[in-house]
């Protein structure tokens, strides 16, 4: 496609999806290419390793020439995600308080419904829990009790410690895991816990790893700790070979970068990190990165990421240049404490299942999906349930010749026949009309979900950008932006791959974080504005040297190493804490509590209003965060000279018919690939590529502009 | 909308359904035939040839009698409590638990209701002693007589199905 050695290629990302694995590669001069190829549960190396050999092809050019010019390479995957939700993780055993042992079974009570739709959370007939990731039979409960002010009350006993130790070994533990209550407050008897563990299993010639929860995730609320610290054991380990083994094959292709891992709090970290677990979400966050790289570059401060695949629709915003992050979300039915990129989800995607409610006669969408099956107008499917995808086919908006590049052929007449006796003939519709409405319908729940998600946090739509991305989103973007009266509406070209430009724009960044309890009222005295900032700095400089521990690991030096410290902070006795970015390097005098006040006041007023401020409260800093970055190579953005409107001809296919809003009308069909920065297209079109499909119809027009960015616009 | 095969409805009866298809059972609006593909999966466990018209419990049933066409409540195994408009508990075995002394066979001591305030009555068939139901009332209370089912309403109106036959 390009001249051949053009230029260096640099940046390499991953998504190894649950049924493809997609790659991404940027040369020096902004150049891309994508390459997708099957997933490899078994060898994801492999799978890696194809899909690989299937990018770089474009370019003419092998993975033995290419790997040793890359000088980094970020992977996402769904792996950890798997072993967590099919329960294929190490054989871990746990030590608690005494008296505590089925705490982690009961799943804080919410464990039985988390990711319910909520018309299945309000019916307690479909709530259950799913098997505790360490059973009963390897828990054991050790005597201590430090109180919620971090008094020990009651001594460990050690001699119990070596006592469940032993008895764990002997249950068939293969790593242990110890939290016990308030250790994030004083994690003295924990860490002496873990001693004794260690030195137990010592005696006994063993060797197994020890995970005690203040080393890793010491923050408050139980559950989500134990449950964290047992992640790290029980998926992150494993996951830990899975991407040794992926690096081991780079290197043997003679690459010389170190594999890094998108991680949750949207940051990219080293397979070798001590915490792992917060890899276990990585894929959907690397469309929000790639996002906020890509507002930087053309000065968008507001963006409204959306990415729709084949079974959800994610959203996420970036405010002011900054995404949000939650600290204690929940992840494959489990509460954690890991700081994690918001984003809110719905399980309606281009693969939904689409019936018929046999009472009401209304159209249901989902929750299930058809995944990787596509629909019924798939022969080898399987499937006899339309999906959204059914009626894009029969409407016009995929081309059943060309789906992923003409890897499969599709049955127009097979959809056809489904939607006719499934839902076109109860509806008393036609055909056309019975598909038409379910697309129009997934538009408008896609519509409002996005409007109703901006304008709850209190942003109004004019103000925002929409990226619009994902392997189907640019089917849909004219859907479900048609009057929502965003700024503009951006489709990058290469939106089926822009989870993985994403991972590969992130920064190799560290983030710990650490609860603290500091309250301080508005008027206070200097004395209790200055142990404030001391308890603050406490704690930065113990996250520091942990964030320092990490970059050393990977071969950095401690003063490579640029700190950023925050907090969260709240005005006392409120709810909901914020996260801010610290102004000042590091906390002493009462002049310094006054600027930590003064930037959370700051970024309150811009979250909610400044009038709702409420100083006269008191503050409350919740927590302490210290993330660490070094510098790493981007994707910079392609950039050619604008043509004319006018698209060359050698990018024009032909037409196809195409139904909407009652009518069939000839789409022109244009080659994505081809179309030159400047070129103007105006509906009904549909431009084509392997990967994807951008619909542009009637009352629509598109440009494309130097970036490879589409435009899309409402023609008035 | 959602069907199942005969198979799937039948373990559901059984609890052996698989938690993935018995969630989206539960999630999903229910399908048109799935009553009459449980009746179906219930006649196939009792061994008596009258047609079932209502499950009324576990191992309980309202049966159209395949000789006189009227409605009995029938146990599982064949023994019949009478007409169906009837309270079938009169016509079955009953173990009242009124003393301490019995209620502690069922719970740890202490842990029951006084027995001058509430009563346990177990009703068993007098043929296979299968436990049909237990009533927790205070000791003076009737007997209860738990519904009678509106069938015809039941058949004509929410599931559109033809009401079988009943001699009076």
């Amino acid at each position: 496609m390009e001249v051949l050695q053009a230029s260096q290629v640099q940046v390499m990302g991953i998504d190894a999806g649950g049924t493809m694995t997609d790659t991404f590669f940027v040369r020096e001069d902004g150049r891309f290419v994508v390459g997708k190829a099957q997933s490899n549960p078994a060898d994801e190396s492999l799978a890696i390793f194809n899909s690989s050999q299937d990018a770089l092809a474009h370019w003419e050019r092998d993975v033995d020439e290419v790997y040793p010019e890359l000088v980094t390479c970020v992977y996402s995957g769904t792996a950890m995600l798997n072993r967590v939700v099919q329960r294929k993780g190490l054989d871990v055993g746990l030590i608690c308080n005494r008296g505590f042992e089925q705490v982690h079974s009961m799943g804080r009570a919410i464990q039985s419904y988390l990711g319910y739709a909520l018309e299945d959370r309000i019916h307690l007939n479909t709530h259950r829990y799913d098997e505790p990731l360490v059973p009963l039979s390897r828990t054991r409960g050790v005597t201590e009790r430090t109180d919620v002010q971090g008094e020990i009350v009651i001594p460990l006993r050690e001699a119990e410690v070596r006592q469940a130790t032993r008895e764990l070994v002997q249950a068939g533990a293969k790593a242990i895991v110890i939290c016990l209550l308030q250790s994030h407050k004083n994690g003295t008897s924990e860490k002496r816990a873990r001693d004794v563990c260690r030195d137990e299993l010592a005696e006994l010639d063993i060797d197994i790893p020890v995970f005690a929860s203040v080393d890793y995730y010491p923050s408050r609320k139980e559950s989500h700790r134990m449950n964290t610290t047992v992640l790290e054991a029980y998926a992150a380990e494993p996951s830990r070979q899975t991407l040794k083994k992926v690096s081991d094959r780079f290197r043997k292709h003679g690459a010389k970068f170190d594999l890094r891992v998108m991680a949750t709090h949207g940051g990219t970290i080293s397979w070798k990190a001590k915490e792992l677990a917060r890899t276990i979400v990585s894929g959907p966050i690397g469309g929000v990165i790639g996002s906020k790289l890509l507002g930087e570059a053309l000065g968008y401060e507001n963006v409204a990421c959306s990415d729709i695949g084949g079974t959800s629709f994610d959203m996420a915003l970036i405010t002011k240049g900054n995404f949000a992050i939650v600290s204690d979300p929940d992840m494959a039915r489990l509460v954690l404490s890991l700081p994690l990129v918001a984003m809110d989800s719905v399980g309606a995607g281009a693969g939904s299942f689409v019936r018929l409610d046999p009472y009401s006669g209304a159209i249901k969408l989902g929750p299930d999906s058809a995944g990787y099956r596509v629909g019924t107008c798939w022969p080898e499917s399987g499937l006899d349930t339309v999906s959204v995808s059914d009626c894009h086919v029969v409407l016009g908006y995929l081309n059943p010749h060309n789906f992923l590049g003409g890897a499969i052929k599709l049955d127009v007449e097979r959809a056809r026949s489904h939607i006719k006796v499934q839902l076109a003939d109860p509806l008393g519709l036609s055909v056309e009309d019975a598909a038409a409405g379910v697309i129009e319908l997934l538009d408008q729940n896609l519509r409002e979900y996005l409007r109703a998600n901006i304008s709850a946090k209190g942003y109004n739509a004019a103000d925002f950008v929409c990226f619009s991305y994902g392997g189907a989103g640019p089917v849909h973007t004219y859907g479900y932006t048609e009057g929502a009266g965003f700024k503009d509406v951006v489709v990058p070209a290469w939106a089926a791959g822009f989870s993985a430009f994403g991972c590969a724009c992130a920064d190799f960044e560290y983030r710990y974080d650490k609860s603290v309890d500091i309250a301080v009222p508005q008027i206070a005295p200097d004395s209790q504005k200055a142990a404030a900032c001391n308890t603050i700095q406490e704690a930065w400089q113990e996250l520091a040297a942990k964030v320092v521990e990490e970059f050393v690991i990977n071969g950095f030096k401690p003063e490579d190493v640029m700190l950023r410290p925050g907090y969260r902070m709240q005005y006392m006795g409120q709810l909901n804490d914020l996260e801010i970015t610290s102004p000042i390097g590091s906390a002493a005098s009462p002049d310094d509590w006054n600027r930590i006040v003064e930037a959370f006041e700051n970024t309150y007023s811009r979250v909610y209003a400044s009038s709702a401020r409420s100083p006269e409260l008191g503050f409350s800093v919740t927590g302490a965060i210290m993330r660490g970055l070094v510098a790493t190579q981007k994707p910079v953005l392609p950039e050619d000279p604008e043509e004319g409107e006018t698209p060359p001809a050698e990018a024009r296919l032909g037409t196809r018919p195409f139904y909407r809003g009652k009518k069939w009308v000839d789409a022109v069909l244009w080659k994505m690939e081809a179309l030159k920065p400047g070129n103007h297209i105006t509906g009904p079109a549909i431009i084509e590529s392997d990967a994807t499909t951008f619909v542009v119809p009637d009352g629509f027009e598109t440009r494309l502009d130097k970036h490879r960015l589409f435009h899309l616009a409402e023609v008035k | 909308m959602t069907t199942y095969t005969k198979e799937q409805v039948a373990s559901l009866v059984d609890g052996k359904l698989d938690w993935d298809t018995t969630m989206r059972m539960l999630s999903m609006p229910k399908d048109n035939e799935r009553f009459a593909l449980y009746l179906e999966a219930l006649q196939k466990k009792v061994q008596w040839k009258d047609k079932i018209v209502l499950p009324l419990g576990p191992h309980l049933y309202i049966a159209q009698s395949a000789k006189t066409k009227q409605w009995v409540t029938k146990c599982e195994c064949g023994h019949e409590l009478g007409d169906y408009r009837e309270n079938w508990k009169l016509n079955a075995v009953v173990y009242v638990r009124d003393t301490e002394e019995a209620m502690n066979e069922v719970y740890p001591k202490l842990m029951a209701p006084d027995t001058n305030w509430q009563v346990y009555r177990e009703y068993y068939c007098p043929s296979c002693g299968v436990m049909h139901d237990i009533e927790a009332p205070t000791p003076w209370y009737p007997v209860i007589h738990d519904f009678e089912p509106d069938i015809e309403a039941f058949y004509k109106d929410w599931i559109g199905l033809p009401v079988p036959e009943r001699a009076a």
